[in-house]
């Protein structure tokens, strides 16, 4: 069992006592239950004990779920890069990481279209425009489009290292655009406003409260993106262990004609 | 049991009644989407490269600065002057300044988001008659976010026009 196996080790045994138990587990449903307490408590800070903007008033709430969502969706497309790497330049190719990175993908993606759609709404509020072509929305279309593309190429066909391997390489340089992304606002004027946390200049002020309220929306975020990477990849999983029964029952019927004989065979394992 | 050479079968692609080969929907819906994604890209690309960089001019560098030339159209931005804001029958009057330089703009209607004195503004129009015509506002709220009880938003409110951002 490889370290990535490990990691998943309470996947079940085959789709067909998946179909009995899902992709669930323990494990799975306790992070499940700490997502659904920390969204709560989102939802109290966010909507209740943080206080309103001076200039955006309650528009300002907006941001517990603007800039997590675009910070967990930054940190899947890392996980997706650190398994693409894996994937490539390490000794044992196992098809996990793959599948790892193509969940990942796929929940930041999610993640970014939500970002962009509570981005347009707070610009609609404050700036009195939904969209407009600028550094931060132009970089933030093109990584989103970026990815759709990379979920499509994993769709391409072939065998499951193929598709490995060539997401893998998309993977590795698609992710370099989210450094462009976020230093978008410094390298060229922006409407949209720079990075007031992780912004290396000092001075920048945020209200306690609001700074809390948006830690609370990172950690809720984040055990959200962590529970639907578990159950996403466990799916993908399934689906690759579904292909390479449908390819064993297909060459187990043209032996059996090639035989004369029917010889329905079970499907291996996807390592 | 029988063994049966790989070589012995038959491993042409399995056609259907039609004596057609079953068509890959998956194969093919990954395909358009990535014509898609490239058409896409392209667009957000040219978007990028001719709106994108430079969003706009400071009011400083009108007639200063390449690609800020009075004479055409341009994105001006400027801090909304105290005290400058009007309304002349349907349109919206008012200064935006940068640097100590200023530049009065009509706008015809109301701005909307969170327009309002000594916020920074991007102004869409063409000067004429050394009046910025508007007919686009949209204002750029600052990355600090400060509580409407705070006792530093008097502080910063004042700072704010002070300094024509």
């Amino acid at each position: 069992m490889t370290s990535t196996d490990s990691a998943l080790a309470a996947t079940p045994a085959s789709p067909d006592e998946s179909s009995r138990h899902g992709t669930g587990t323990k494990a799975t449903r306790v992070l499940g239950v700490a997502t659904i307490v920390s969204m709560g408590w989102l939802l109290v800070f966010g909507l209740g004990f943080s206080p309103a903007d001076r200039d955006q008033e309650e528009a300002v709430r907006i941001l517990y779920v603007h800039v997590p969502t675009i910070w967990v969706a930054y940190l899947g497309f890392a996980v997706t890069a650190l398994c693409s790497g894996i994937y490539l330049f390490g000794k044992k190719k196992s098809l996990q990481l793959d599948r790892i990175a193509g969940a990942s993908a796929e929940i930041a993606v999610a993640f970014v279209a939500v970002t962009l759609a509570v981005g347009a709404m707070w610009g609609r509020i404050t700036w009195g425009v939904y969209w407009q072509w600028d550094a931060r929305l132009t970089t933030t279309a093109l990584l989103f489009v970026t990815y759709i593309g990379y979920l499509a190429v994993r769709r391409l066909g072939g065998s499951h290292e193929q598709r490995a391997k060539r997401s893998a390489v998309i993977g590795l340089i698609a992710v370099l655009e989210v450094p462009l992304v976020h230093w978008s606002v410094r390298l060229w004027r922006s409407l949209h406003q720079e990075a007031t946390v992780l912004n290396p200049d000092d001075g920048v002020q945020i209200d306690g409260l609001m700074l809390f309220s948006l830690f609370v929306g990172v950690i809720a975020f984040t055990l959200l993106y962590a529970w639907l990477l578990l159950h996403r990849s466990r799916g993908m999983w399934m689906e690759d262990v579904l292909d390479d029964r449908g390819l064993d029952d297909a060459l187990a019927a043209r032996r059996a004609e090639a035989g004369g004989r029917p010889s329905p065979e079970p499907a291996g394992e996807t390592s | 049991m029988t063994e049966v050479h790989q070589s012995e079968l038959d491993l042409s692609p399995r056609q259907n009644e039609a004596g057609r080969r079953a068509p890959n929907r998956r194969h093919w819906g990954a395909i358009i989407v990535l014509v898609l994604v490239l058409f896409a890209g392209g667009v957000i690309v040219t978007q990028f490269l001719t709106s994108a960089v430079d969003y706009y001019c400071n009011v400083d560098e009108v007639g200063v600065r390449d690609g800020c030339d009075p004479d055409r159209r341009i994105r001006l931005q400027g801090t909304v002057e105290e005290g400058s804001v009007d309304r002349v029958g349907s349109a919206t009057v008012f200064t935006i300044s940068f640097n100590g330089v200023t530049m009065p703009v009509r706008y015809e209607g109301e701005p909307g988001g969170i327009f309002k004195e000594c916020i920074p503004v991007v102004v869409h129009g063409e000067i004429v008659d050394d009046v910025l015509v508007g007919d686009r506002v949209e204002v750029r709220h600052s990355n600090e976010y400060l509580s409407v009880n705070d006792e530093r938003v008097a502080d910063a409110v004042e700072a704010a026009c002070e300094g024509g951002s």
